[in-house]
């Protein structure tokens, strides 16, 4: 079975942070609990753009603060086409 | 590498390209390959007309009427550029102004004009350009300042104070984007022949031009060259510096 979109996120999120995808919870806030900063989201930012050939305003980096948004804000991004 | 081949299929920004040191930078960029665009606020007519010398030589470029004080001018400004061309690799922050007068008769509104569009449309050009160039891993950003900014020059306070601003903007930006492969430098010309100096009176002109050890005022093309040198691979390993092109007028500090 393909991984699913969730595995595949975390998994791009957990490199970027060097941490280990069963180590994040999908709701912990990735800056205040995770330990991640605003060059890292834009890594996560950049990587997504690339995987699923989308692309994501700046502005919306703000919102991107747990991986259950990330993934929300993919699927919206990719139904947009 | 031959020089047409620098730049080559490199996209990039110029502000300020109509006149001047901008337009021979927009000239020196285009003639390495790069395709450009360029932004300016009234000259319509030497606009058009650099766009057909480009276009005369074979190479394309794009103009932008739009000013630099205003954030989401610029903001616009960049992402048209990016859908036009395709991607974008660096900014020369040009777009410059002076309003000198003695202290104690310059006004709040002569600060403020100079430091809007001097520091404050650096800030607003390269706060647009840099998520792209984080993302992409890769970017290059050249600083237009001055010897005044370094040096300080009697009645250019508002100037030499924009000026010294982007030398800050410079290097500390510089430290901070070093990691993501993105060079920034900067350029601090001397007295270089454009109509910023025209304004000058003849014999503070010819007190300047005997105080320059290289014996002449710089022009635009000596400018330019060192803004090819800053975003080519020639000087790869140069990233938050200033550059004096003054002729050594400032050999002391
Ligand atoms: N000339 C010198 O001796 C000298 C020495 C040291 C440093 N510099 C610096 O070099 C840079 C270029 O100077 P220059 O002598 O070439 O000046 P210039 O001949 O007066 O040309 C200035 C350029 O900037 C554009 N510009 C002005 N205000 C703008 C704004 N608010 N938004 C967008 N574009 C704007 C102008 O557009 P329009 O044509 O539409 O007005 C023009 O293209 C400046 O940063 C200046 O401080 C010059």
């Amino acid at each position: 079975m393909a991984p699913s979109i969730k595995d595949e996120i975390l998994e791009i999120v957990a490199t970027v942070i060097e941490k280990e995808a069963g180590d994040i919870s999908l709701d912990a806030h990735l800056v205040q609990e995770v330990g991640a900063d605003s060059m890292m989201a834009l890594e996560i930012l950049a990587a997504l753009e690339k995987k699923y050939h989308i692309v994501v305003p700046e502005e919306r980096l703000k919102e991107m603060t747990t991986v259950n948004k990330i993934i929300q804000m993919v699927e919206t991004a990719r139904k947009r086409g | 590498m031959k020089n047409n081949e620098l730049l080559k299929d490199r996209i990039g920004i110029v502000s300020g390209g109509t006149r001047g040191i901008g337009r021979a930078i927009v000239k020196e960029l285009v003639a390495a390959g790069a395709k450009i665009a360029f932004t300016y606020v009234k000259s319509d007519a030497e606009a058009k007309k650099l766009l057909q010398e480009i276009a005369a030589a074979g190479s394309e470029a794009l103009s932008f009427k739009g000013d630099v004080r205003d954030y989401d001018t610029c903001r616009d400004f960049v992402e048209q550029v990016k859908a036009y061309f395709g991607g974008l690799d660096f900014l020369v922050n040009n777009a410059g102004i002076t309003r000198d007068k003695a202290f104690m008769t310059m006004e709040k509104e002569d600060w403020k004009d100079v430091i809007d569009v001097n520091l404050t449309g650096c800030f607003n050009m390269a706060r647009s350009c840099i998520v792209t160039f984080l993302k992409q891993k890769e970017g290059n950003i050249v600083n237009i300042s001055s010897i005044s900014g370094i040096s300080g020059i009697a009645r250019q306070v508002n100037y030499s104070a924009s000026k010294a601003g982007i030398i800050g903007l410079t290097r500390a930006l510089a430290q901070e984007v070093a990691p993501y492969n993105i060079r920034v430098n900067c350029i601090a010309p001397g007295f270089i022949e454009t109509d910023m100096l025209g304004i000058l009176k003849e014999e503070l002109k010819d007190k300047f031009r005997r105080a320059v050890p290289l014996g002449r005022f710089g022009n635009p093309q000596d400018i330019a060259k060192t803004v090819l040198f800053l975003l080519s691979e020639q000087s790869n390993y140069i990233t938050g510096q200033v550059i004096k092109v003054d002729g050594g007028l400032h050999t002391s500090n």
